[in-house]
């Protein structure tokens, strides 16, 4: 990038100040760059900062300087009166005319603030100046004011242009500081502020570009225009070449949110493969999302199964018939689906108690209920809930994505065909195997472990085979492929995450950058 | 699903063979377990095991029972299920116990002289069965006794709470259950079982010796097992009698898998239940049912034939007659999970292994299709993302305060929520009916991410509707914001126009009042004559509730009710 090559990407502005540090061994301060460049202070501060970082240009010095210069109200001190001079004035005029004014008669002129005026009598009594006459009548004594003069004298130098303030004498100093905008108070005339003062130079990389800066750069032009091609002018100019490496300006952008863009893969996929999708609610009855799925009111089955419970209204209207009474039937003896059934006392009224949906199988359940097409190939992508402490591997509220499959043909090799569909079309796995597994709604139930080419191995998924006790009391008598995918282990590697509330995260910088990395 | 601790020598010792880790990780499968943890110095592997339905692999003599037998193609039965006459040794209940702690299990162990490893495991699965399977020891609680310092018949009995006192494990002193209830740990811990009860239910000896105050604690004298003891009273109470028997059951064949002599007990009851009045413990609840060939054949997809599928159930534990189209099966003891031919046809898998089924593909042909919401949505994002507008993906749970405090609408129509009963943080309690406040949400902690920012999101919403069937609706929603120094109505407008545009769903904006937005500045969505949502700049307070420091204004609709 420095080498002499390339000072065909420099910019005019950069050329003009690399010759103009080029002239004069000594360092340059910026402002001397402006007088010497022509060019405008901006201008010379954009070019030095591109200068620095590309190390042609080195800082040699850096001041500090405290300068003071004039508020506005300082420039109408200066053109008309401060006010210890005003009152001055003020008063020997009157008196010139035999009149005495009172405090009250110089606040009554408006000219400045009652506190200013105070301010200012109080010092000129104090030097002597002014007194006290009777009836509160101001008398000047014929002093000459030090203030007054002083003030003229400083007001007078400062107009001429800003100028630092040690080339004052130390009592002037002080008066200024008086005098000068503080915090609480900018109504003075004077401002007191601290000047950077930086000095550049060459650098040997610099010095060696000099013999090779461009001609004419000044003639050149960095922006094609409307105007330029419309007369055909741009063929009098020549283009500056552009440092291409540089990184360019980040733009602000809509784009989807990588999470749902991954999940939205996996609905495209299972359309492709002939699922159809199914919807649910987020609430529903504990009817639903667990007593037609034959999980017992009572067994440890649903201890490991904490849910959210919804408080106002606690319970549904009412649980369809005739669906209520055949699962009630089914956990009582087994019903007609040649089972033994659970054997309790199922309680009709619980099954009304409305949870947060815990597992998307809910969704499975009312469409088996809904005299579903067969054979038939469902899936639903849900949002469900777990009573849960929030942490790393826990979100108050996650995607299930599960499904279901209907056909005469379904059996427990068909469930495993199924599964080893998923597991190339999902994760791409050519290794996969499967494990015994426990579901309470499903026998056989199987795990489905996958080889994944950047994963390793993973369990992908599981699934099985509904138990009769779930099909037969919904109306459906062909055998049912009941299967769940856990696919935010995958999504959260192909996002670079390793904390699974990131995936709902709030930070818009994070959501910005994430991305699928495979 | 519990989570036990084997170790590898034991293993070893139980299961007949010199196990190594890896054969212990091959054979999980037979037992439906996953090991989660392995200590190669002290031997020790965490094992989590799933199935819910059988306590009895809750613990390494069940899981060495198990893999066992299918090692061993069959399972010898346990010859204490099968005692007939009247036991040496009885317990009475006492008329009362049915209102309280209705059933009670023992039997005697003699001649297994307890080891340390014997006695982690006798603990842990006494822990494990009463925790799990036990409800916490509402439905099964389980103690271990000193058998020689008792003098039988036992008395399973109640006493008021402060009739009796003796001392219980943990403590010095003497105390009474009342005391016990109030002072000890596990007083406290399982106390509230027997809230509400009068009188307690107590274990005492013919000497009048306590055995335990079940479900809570046992006595000192005779409930601290030692090491060394070689005769042990194993006793299991609780509310269901089928829970209680299993549980004993399975107590009894672990202790017999250590070598134990195991002989029964008499239980008599003055009352009825489902064994009658004097039951027999342990006690062999299963009874031999036919199951049909087929439906095991069909269920698995493959013609296995009568001998292979007798020969699998066999090498599980069953006890199996086979005539040429049925099957007579009885599960051992120690299970009672049998309820329909398909368990059966699984047990038939787990033998088999399930590597050795070939899959087949489906054939079926079936339309893939997306719902109409989906569809529309993804319409809807097309068009946003196109527009600018970075999607936002926010957790549906959401907390009052943001949904309602900041929102400026308490006390307001708009303030209908579902809300959780059981809240587990504040920060989760109620359901977003909204997404507006998770977009504010986004742009209040993002102030630095570098502007404009244009958000929105499509997604449910739950909106409280006590006409419904579900007392609530769920039904999706469109929201976007505009944060930028310029944002005002004119702008949020302009992207809503041309989105109705686009989706071809005219609308009309009503002037209204909202709180949650400047007067003057709001709009109502209309669709078809419908309140479908709002528009507006948001008012200051609402900006300064989410401490947002940039002008923001928005738009939220519900989709369905738009559509024409």
């Amino acid at each position: 990038m420095n080498s002499p090559s390339n000072t065909d990407s420099l910019h005019p502005l950069e050329i003009q100040v690399l010759r103009a540090l080029g002239k004069d061994p000594k360092p340059l301060t910026d402002l001397q760059l402006v007088q010497h460049t022509d060019l405008a202070a901006s201008q010379v501060s954009m070019a030095v900062g591109w200068l620095l970082t590309k190390q042609l240009v080195s800082l040699a010095s850096e001041t500090t300087t405290t300068y003071v210069s004039l508020t506005a109200i300082g420039t109408q001190f200066q053109q008309a009166a401060s006010p210890p001079e005003w009152i001055l004035q003020t008063v020997r005029s009157s008196a010139q005319e035999g009149t005495s004014l009172t405090v009250k008669d110089l606040q009554g002129t408006g000219q400045f603030q009652p506190a200013e005026l105070s301010r200012a009598i109080g010092i000129l009594k104090k030097e002597g100046v002014l007194q006290l006459g009777a009836g509160g009548t101001l008398e000047a004594t014929g002093q000459i004011s030090a203030t007054v003069e002083a003030l003229r004298s400083l007001l007078n130098q400062v107009h001429k242009g800003s100028r630092p303030l040690d080339s004052f004498p130390p009592d002037h100093q002080a008066l200024l500081r008086q005098y000068a905008v503080k915090r609480g108070n900018t109504q003075e005339p004077f401002r007191i502020d601290d000047h950077t003062e930086r000095a550049y130079l060459l650098t040997d990389e610099g010095q060696k570009l000099l013999p090779h800066l461009r001609e004419g750069a000044a003639q050149e032009i960095s922006q094609v225009t409307p105007e330029l091609l419309k007369d055909g002018s741009w063929r009098n100019f020549s283009f500056r070449k552009y440092s291409i490496n540089l990184r360019p300006p980040r733009l602000a952008v809509g784009r989807r949110h990588s999470y749902r863009e991954f999940l939205d893969t996996v609905k495209y996929k299972l359309t492709s493969m002939g699922f159809q999708e199914m919807r649910g609610e987020l609430i529903e009855t504990e009817f639903w999302d667990m007593d037609a799925l034959f999980m017992p009111q009572f067994h440890p089955a649903r201890a490991i199964h904490d849910v959210y419970f919804v408080k106002n209204p606690k319970k549904a209207k009412a649980i369809p018939e005739p669906f209520l009474s055949q699962v009630a039937q089914v956990h009582r003896d087994g019903g007609t689906s040649g089972s033994k059934g659970w054997k309790y006392q199922y309680d009709c009224e619980r099954a009304k108690r409305l949870v947060l949906r815990s597992q998307g199988t809910a969704v499975s359940a009312r469409t088996l209920a809904q005299n579903p097409p067969i054979p038939g190939k469902f899936f639903s992508i849900a949002r469900c809930f777990r009573y849960d402490n929030v942490d790393a591997t826990h979100a108050t509220d996650f995607f299930q994505v599960e499904g279901i499959v209907l056909g005469s043909d379904i059996n427990f090799r068909t469930l495993l065909g199924l599964l080893k569909l998923f597991a190339t079309e999902m994760a791409q796995a050519k290794e996969i195997r499967f494990f015994p597994a426990y579901f309470p709604f499903t026998e056989p139930s199987v795990e489905l472990h996958v080889r994944h080419p950047k994963l390793g191995w993973m369990e992908l998924g599981g699934a099985g085979l509904f138990r009769s006790e779930v099909t037969i009391p919904l109306g459906v008598t062909v055998p049912v492929i009941a299967w769940g995918l856990g696919l935010d282990r995958m999504a959260m590697v192909a996002l670079g995450i390793q904390d699974i509330r990131d995936l709902f995260t709030s930070d818009l910088e994070a959501v910005r950058n994430m991305r699928r990395q495979f | 699903m519990p989570t036990i601790s084997i170790f590898q020598e034991d293993f070893s010792h139980l299961v007949g063979r010199r196990a190594s880790m890896s054969d212990i990780e091959q054979w999980m499968p037979y037992v439906k377990g996953e090991v989660k943890d392995v200590s190669r110095d002290t031997g020790e592997v965490r094992v989590e095991l799933q199935d819910t339905n059988r306590p009895d692999l809750w613990c390494v003599e069940g899981i060495a029972r198990q893999i066992g037998s299918v090692l061993n193609k069959g399972m010898t039965p346990y010859p204490f299920f099968s005692h007939k006459g009247p036991a040496k040794r009885r317990i009475q209940v006492v008329q009362g116990m049915e209102a309280v702690r209705p059933y009670v299990a023992a039997c005697v162990s003699l001649g297994y002289a307890m080891t340390q490893e014997g006695l982690d495991q006798c603990i842990q699965t006494q822990e494990k069965l009463a925790d799990a399977f036990g409800r916490k020891r509402e439905t099964v609680s389980i103690g271990l006794y000193r058998f020689s310092s008792i003098v039988f018949p036992v008395t399973y009995g109640l006493v008021k709470p402060d009739e009796i006192r003796f001392t219980p494990l943990g403590f010095e002193e003497k105390m009474t259950p009342q005391e016990i209830l109030t002072v000890h740990p596990k007083g406290l811990e399982y106390g509230s079982i027997l809230a509400g009860c009068e009188r307690l239910p107590l274990l005492w000896d013919s000497d009048g010796q306590v055995l335990s105050f079940p479900p809570i604690i046992n006595s000192r004298e005779l409930g601290e097992v030692q090491l060394g003891d070689t005769d042990l009273l194993v006793e299991v109470t609780g509310t269901d009698l089928s829970m209680v028997v299993l549980a004993l059951n399975i107590f009894a064949s672990n202790l017999a898998d250590r070598g134990a002599a195991i002989e029964s007990v008499d239980i008599a009851y003055p009352y009825e239940t489902e064994f009658g009045t004097t039951v027999k413990t342990p006690l062999d609840m299963n009874h031999s049912q036919h199951i049909s060939l087929d439906a095991i054949e069909k269920a698995l997809g493959m013609s296995l034939g009568s001998e292979s599928i007798q020969e699998a159930l066999t090498a599980y534990g069953y006890q199996v007659k086979t005539t040429r189209q049925s099957v007579s099966v009885k599960l051992p003891p120690f299970r009672n999970d049998l309820m329909h031919v398909m368990d059966v046809a699984e047990d038939v898998a787990i033998t088999r292994g399930y590597d050795s089924f070939s899959p087949i593909m489906p054939q079926s042909f079936t339309v893939g299709s997306l719902s109409k919401e989906e569809q529309t949505s993804d319409r809807i994002r097309d068009l946003l993302v196109g527009f600018g507008f970075q999607e936002i993906f926010s957790n549906i749970m959401a907390s009052h305060q943001e949904l309602v405090e900041r929102m400026r609408i308490a006390d307001t129509e708009h303030a209908r929520l579902v809300e959780v009963d059981n809240v587990m943080s504040q920060t989760y309690a109620c359901l977003r009916p909204s997404i507006l406040p998770c977009l504010l949400r986004v742009e209040a902690l993002s102030p630095r991410a570098f502007y404009p920012h244009l958000l929105f999101e499509v997604g449910e919403i739950a909106q409280l509707d006590l006409e419904a069937d579900l007392g609530s609706r769920t039904t999706l929603s469109i929201a976007a914001i505009s944060a930028n120094p310029g944002a005002n109505f004119s702008e949020i407008h302009s992207y809503l126009d041309l989105l109705m545009y686009y989706m071809a769903w005219p609308y009309e904006l009503e002037a209204v009042t909202h709180p949650s937005f400047l007067e003057g500045r709001v709009g109502q969505i209309r669709c078809h004559g419908h309140a479908v949502g709002y528009i507006g700049e948001f008012h200051p307070e609402v900006l300064e509730a989410w401490q947002i420091n940039m002008p923001t204004s928005g738009f939220e609709f519900e989709i369905r009710k738009s559509e024409p």
